[in-house]
C-alpha cells in the first residue's frame, strides 16, 4: 500500500511539472488567439496591456521549428584557404600554386585543410616561416598558430553574423557553431532572401566615433521629452529648428506618444508621484540618462523596441542635430540589480577612423592589477591619425562600433602615438575577448561561403502544422475508440495513460527548451503507436493469465511482471536507435529522434506504472476492471 | 472483444517456402535498385530545389520552356501534392542563392500576371549531400551494431544475429519497394530524403521491437517447457503472441495510413516507407529472425553431433 502511495505521488508530481512547463505555451497561444480576434486600436491596446506577460510567455513557450513557422536557415562555412592566403606574407608563385592545389584537393573530400596545407610544404621542403610568423619559428609552432588563427576566424565570423542579425531585428534567431568551421543561422519568419544574403556576407564595418558632448546630448533627449509632453513650442532653450507644419504637430505628437507608451497613458486622475513623473517626462520614463553625466541612456530590455520605433519617427528625427546619431549597444547588459538594459549612445555621425587600420588586437591581462585588457595595434598611417585624434580628445570617450552596434566606449587617457593602444576597464576576460574579436573583424575579415540555404514560406508552415495536428488527432481518437472496444475498461485505463503520455512528452520538451519540428510531430505519432503496443502487451498477458484460472488481482500483477521484460527490451532497442539517429542525423532527424526518445521513456512510465496504479485503485474501491 | 481465439498455426514448418519468397522479394528489389535506381532528394543530391505555388495553374511543359530560356531546361519539374504547386529542382551549383533567384525571375517574366509564391527554397552545397549520405549509412550501420550487441547480451548471440539479419532484410526489401514504387503513383514522391532515412531508422526500431517480443516469449517458454523442441517452442510462442502482434502492427499501420492521408506532403514519404516497413518488419520477425535462430541452432547441433 505504501508503494502504491509513492507511485501516486510521483505521478501527480510529474503531471504538475508537465503542466507547469507547458503553461507559458498555453498562455502564449491564448494571447495570440485573443490578439487575432481584435483589430486596429483594440489590438494595440490589448498588446500594450499585456506587454510584459506576453513577452514572458513568448520567451518561455515551446519553440516551433522553421518548418512549422517559416523562415530561413543558412549554413555558412568559413573559407579557411582564403584565410590562409590572407594572413600569409611574401606570397610568391610557389605559394599560390600550393593554395590552388589545396583548394582542389579539399573540395572533393573532407580532409582537413590545415594538415593538408602544411604537408604540401613539407613535401616540397619549404619552411612555413617563409610565409608566416618570424624566421626563427619552426613548422610545428606555425602550424599551431595557424590552427589558432582559424578557430578565431570562426569566432569572428559568428560575432559579425550575430551582431548583424541583432541589428536587423529578427525575433528568436539561433546562431550556432557546428563542427570546426561551420555556422548555422536560423532566422524564423524572415522572407527576403537577398536582404539576408547581404546581411550575412558583406565585410564588417568597424568604426571609431567620438561620443557627443554629454551636455548637448542630454539637451537633445530633453527636447524629445518635452516634445512628447507638448511643451516644446513654448520652450526656447533648445536650439532646434521646429517643423513648419505646426498645425499637424499636435496630432503627430500624440501618435509619437502613443508609439512610446501605447494606450496605457497615465490617467489625469492619478496624482501619485510616479504618475506625475510619467506624465511630465514620457521619454525619460523609458530612457534613463546616465547619472554620472557621461551621455548614454539606459533602456530596459523590454522597452527597446518602442524607443527604437519612436526614434525612427521623422518628427523626432528632426529634433536630433544632423551631426548626432543615437546608436545602441551591441549587447544587452546586466547590471547589479539583475536588470537588463540596452545602452543608447549619442555619437558623432562621422567616424574618426575605420577599422581597416588595425593590424592586430589581443585580449590579455594586466600583470599589475590582473584586470582584463585588450592591446590594439595600428598600421603606420592609422597610427598617425590616431595620435592626432587621441591628442585632440583627451578625457573624452571614443566609441568602438561594428556594423552600427556599439561594443565599448573607452575614455581617451592620453595622446597615443606609435599606434599601440591599450583598452582597459573590461569587467571580465570574456568581455575582453569579445572586444578582441570585434577589433580584428575590422582588420581581418573572416571569409564565409554559403553551403546550405533553405527557406520555408510561412503558409507552408501553417499547412504543415495543421496537417500534423490533424493526423495526430485522428490517430489518437481512433486508437482511443479501438482500445475501449477491444479491451473494455482496461482499454479505457490505457487511453487515460496515453493522454498522460502525450502531456509528459510535451512537458519534457518544453522544459528542455526543445524545438518542435514536423519530424518531431511524426515522432510523437510513432510514440502513440509504441504506447499502444505496451498496453496491448500487458492486456494480452493479463487475459492469458486469467485463462489459467488466477484471480483478477493475481492475473493483473503477473501480467504486468511478465509483460515487463518484453516491453523493456523493446523500448531499450528503440531507444538505442534513437540515440544513433540523434548522433548522425541532420537537425530535422534529430528532432524526430528527440521526441521518440522522450516518448519511449514517458511510455515506460505511463504504460507500466500509471495504468497499474489506476487498476489497483479501481480494485481497492471494489470495481473490477474488465479486459474484454 | 477478441479477434483471435487460441490459435495453433504451424508457422515454423512453412519457413522454407517463405525463405524462397523472401529471397525473391529481395532479388526483385535489388534488380529494381540496379536498373531503375533510387532517386535522391535534394538533401543528398546537392543543388537548388524550390516549391512554387502558381495561381492560376500552369502547364509543366510551359514551365520547362520558360526555364530553358535561362539555361535551366534540364531541371526536374513535377507536381507537388496539389496541381497548382510544382517542385523544381536542378543540380546546378552557384554561389549563394543565385540559382533560386534566376528561377524566380524566369517564372515571373514567363508567366506575367500569375501570382507566384515560393513556398520553400533549398540550396544545398555539393559537399553537404555527400556528407549526409555518409552519415545516413553510418547511422544505419551503428543502429544495427547496437541492436546486435544489446540483443546478443540480453538473449544469446545467435538471437542478436537473427534480429540483425531480419532488419537487414527489412531495409533491403523496403529500399527495393521504394525503387519500384517511385513514380508509379502520381503525386507521391518517393525520394530518399532526410525524412525517409528517419523512416528507415524507425522501422528498424519497430521491427526489432516486434522481434524482441517474440524472443522474450521464447526465452520464457524455454524455462517452463524444458523438454520441448526449439521448433515447437517457437510455434507455441508465436501463437501466444500472435494477437498482440496483429493488434500492435495493425494500430501502427493505421496511424501511418492516417499520417499518409492527412499528414501533409512533407510527411508522406515517411509514412509510406514506414507503412511498408511495418508489414515486412512483422513478417520478418517470424520468418527471418526466428527461423534463422532455429536453423542456426539445428546446424550447430548437427555439427556437434558429427564431431562427437
Amino acid at each position: 500500500m505504501r508503494n502504491q502511495l509513492t507511485r501516486i505521488i510521483i505521478t501527480v508530481c510529474f503531471v504538475i511539472l508537465a503542466i507547469y512547463f507547458l503553461w507559458p505555451t498555453i498562455r502564449d497561444y491564448n494571447y495570440r488567439k485573443q490578439l487575432s480576434q481584435l483589430t486596429g486600436q483594440d489590438s494595440i491596446a490589448y498588446a500594450e496591456k499585456h506587454h510584459d506577460d506576453m513577452l514572458d510567455a513568448k520567451m518561455k513557450r515551446m519553440k516551433l521549428g522553421l518548418d512549422l513557422q517559416g523562415g530561413m536557415r543558412v549554413v555558412l562555412e568559413v573559407d579557411l584557404i582564403q584565410l590562409l592566403e590572407d594572413v600569409a606574407k611574401n606570397k610568391d608563385d610557389k605559394f599560390r600554386t600550393i593554395i590552388k592545389e589545396v583548394r582542389s584537393e579539399t573540395a572533393s573530400n573532407e580532409s582537413s585543410i590545415i594538415p593538408t596545407f602544411v604537408n604540401k610544404f613539407k613535401a616540397d621542403t619549404i619552411r612555413l616561416s617563409r610565409y608566416y610568423g618570424s624566421m626563427r619559428d619552426d613548422d610545428s609552432k606555425i602550424t599551431s598558430m595557424l590552427e589558432d588563427e582559424s578557430s578565431k576566424a570562426v569566432d569572428r565570423a559568428i560575432e559579425i553574423v550575430r551582431n548583424r542579425v541583432d541589428q536587423y531585428g529578427v525575433s528568436e534567431p539561433s546562431i550556432q557553431k557546428q563542427g570546426g568551421r561551420r555556422i548555422i543561422v536560423e532566422l524564423p519568419g524572415v522572407k527576403d532572401e537577398n536582404e539576408v544574403s547581404q546581411l550575412l556576407h558583406g565585410t564588417a564595418l568597424l568604426e571609431f566615433r567620438m561620443m557627443k558632448d554629454p551636455q548637448i546630448s542630454y539637451k537633445v533627449m530633453e527636447s524629445i521629452d518635452k516634445y512628447l509632453t507638448g511643451k516644446l513650442e513654448t520652450d526656447t532653450t533648445a536650439e532646434i529648428a521646429i517643423s513648419t507644419e505646426k498645425k499637424k504637430e499636435p496630432a503627430k505628437r500624440k501618435d509619437a506618444l502613443t508609439e512610446l507608451t501605447g494606450n496605457t497613458a497615465v490617467p489625469e486622475s492619478d496624482t501619485s508621484k510616479e504618475a506625475q513623473f510619467a506624465r511630465e517626462h514620457p521619454f525619460f520614463l523609458y530612457v534613463k540618462p546616465d547619472q554620472h553625466g557621461s551621455g548614454e541612456g539606459y533602456i530596459a530590455e523590454k522597452d527597446k523596441d518602442r524607443v527604437v520605433r519612436l526614434l525612427e519617427r521623422p518628427e523626432v528625427q528632426r529634433l536630433i542635430p544632423t551631426d548626432l546619431e543615437f546608436l545602441w549597444s551591441a549587447r544587452v547588459q546586466t547590471f547589479k540589480d539583475e536588470q537588463k538594459y540596452y545602452l543608447l549612445y549619442p555619437v558623432k555621425k562621422t567616424p574618426e577612423l575605420t577599422g581597416n587600420v588595425i593590424t592586430n588586437a589581443q585580449a590579455s591581462v594586466d600583470p599589475e592589477d590582473n584586470r582584463s585588457i585588450v592591446n590594439m595595434e595600428m598600421s603606420s598611417e592609422g597610427a598617425r591619425d590616431w595620435a592626432r585624434i587621441t591628442g585632440a580628445n583627451i578625457g573624452k570617450r571614443v566609441a568602438i562600433i561594428m556594423d552600427k552596434g556599439v561594443f565599448s566606449a573607452p575614455v581617451v587617457q592620453a595622446k597615443i602615438s606609435g599606434g599601440r593602444s591599450r583598452i582597459t576597464g573590461m569587467d571580465s576576460p570574456a568581455e575582453a575577448r569579445l572586444l578582441e574579436i570585434v577589433l580584428k573583424a575590422g582588420a581581418l575579415p573572416a571569409p564565409v561561403t554559403t553551403i546550405e540555404q533553405r527557406s520555408i514560406g510561412p503558409s507552408l508552415g501553417e499547412d504543415s502544422i495543421r496537417a500534423g495536428f490533424t493526423s495526430i488527432l485522428i490517430a489518437f481518437i481512433l486508437i482511443v475508440i479501438f482500445m475501449v472496444v477491444y479491451y473494455h475498461s482496461a482499454g479505457a485505463v490505457a487511453d487515460f495513460a496515453l493522454f498522460f503520455n502525450i502531456l509528459f512528452i510535451l512537458g519534457v520538451m518544453a522544459s528542455f527548451g526543445a524545438t518542435l519540428t514536423l519530424p518531431g510531430i511524426a515522432g510523437i505519432v510513432l510514440t502513440i503507436g509504441m504506447a499502444v503496443d505496451a498496453n496491448v502487451l500487458v492486456n494480452e498477458r493479463v487475459r492469458e493469465e486469467m485463462v489459467t484460472g488466477k484471480t483478477l488481482r493475481a492475473a493483473i500483477d503477473t501480467g504486468y511482471i511478465r509483460a515487463f521484460t518484453a516491453i523493456f527490451d523493446g523500448h531499450v532497442t528503440s531507444f538505442l536507435t534513437g540515440i544513433v539517429l540523434y548522433q548522425f542525423g541532420s537537425s530535422g532527424v534529430q528532432g524526430f529522434a528527440l521526441t521518440l526518445m522522450i516518448g519511449l521513456v514517458a511510455n515506460l512510465f505511463s504504460a507500466i506504472v500509471i495504468t497499474h496504479v489506476i487498476m489497483n485503485i479501481m480494485m481497492d474501491k471494489g470495481y473490477h476492471p474488465k479486459f474484454g | 472483444m477478441r479477434l483471435f481465439k487460441k490459435t495453433n498455426i504451424d508457422f515454423i514448418g512453412k519457413r522454407f517456402f517463405w525463405y524462397i519468397v523472401s529471397t525473391i522479394m529481395v532479388l526483385i528489389g535489388l534488380v529494381s535498385i540496379i536498373f531503375r535506381g533510387i532517386s535522391y532528394g535534394i538533401d543528398f543530391q546537392g543543388g537548388t530545389e524550390m516549391i512554387v505555388a502558381f495561381s492560376p495553374n500552369v502547364d509543366i511543359g510551359n514551365v520547362r520552356i520558360v526555364l530553358d530560356k535561362v539555361g535551366l531546361g534540364k531541371s526536374e519539374i513535377k507536381s507537388y501534392g496539389k496541381e497548382s504547386t510544382l517542385l523544381i529542382r536542378t543540380s546546378e551549383q552557384a554561389e549563394g542563392t543565385t540559382i533560386g533567384t534566376k528561377i524566380r525571375n524566369a517564372l515571373t517574366d514567363g508567366f506575367p500576371g500569375n501570382n507566384i509564391q515560393t513556398l520553400r527554397e533549398d540550396k544545398i552545397g555539393p559537399r553537404i549531400g555527400k556528407e549526409l549520405r555518409t552519415n545516413a549509412l553510418l547511422a544505419v550501420l551503428w543502429a544495427l551494431g547496437a541492436i546486435l550487441v544489446y540483443i546478443g547480451l540480453r538473449f544469446k548471440f545467435r538471437y542478436g544475429l537473427g534480429a540483425t539479419i531480419s532488419i537487414f532484410h527489412d531495409v533491403l526489401t523496403t529500399f527495393g519497394f521504394l525503387s519500384i514504387m517511385n513514380g508509379l503513383i502520381p503525386g507521391l514522391n518517393l525520394e530518399i530524403t532526410q525524412e525517409v532515412i528517419a523512416a528507415f531508422l524507425t522501422l528498424i526500431g519497430v521491427s526489432v521491437n516486434d522481434t524482441v517480443v517474440i524472443f522474450d516469449r521464447i526465452r520464457e517458454n524455454e524455462k517452463v517447457h524444458r523438454s520441448m523442441s526449439l521448433g515447437d517452442l517457437m510455434n507455441k510462442s508465436l501463437n501466444e503472441t500472435l494477437s498482440r502482434t496483429i493488434i500492435t502492427s495493425g494500430t501502427i499501420f493505421l496511424v501511418l495510413v492516417i499520417l499518409l492521408i492527412f499528414g501533409g506532403e512533407v510527411n508522406r514519404g515517411f509514412a509510406f516507407t514506414m507503412a511498408f516497413g511495418i508489414v515486412t518488419g512483422t513478417y520478418s520477425s517470424i520468418y527471418v529472425a526466428s527461423a534463422f535462430v532455429l536453423d542456426w541452432t539445428r546446424y550447430q547441433n548437427r555439427k556437434k553431433a558429427v564431431t562427437a
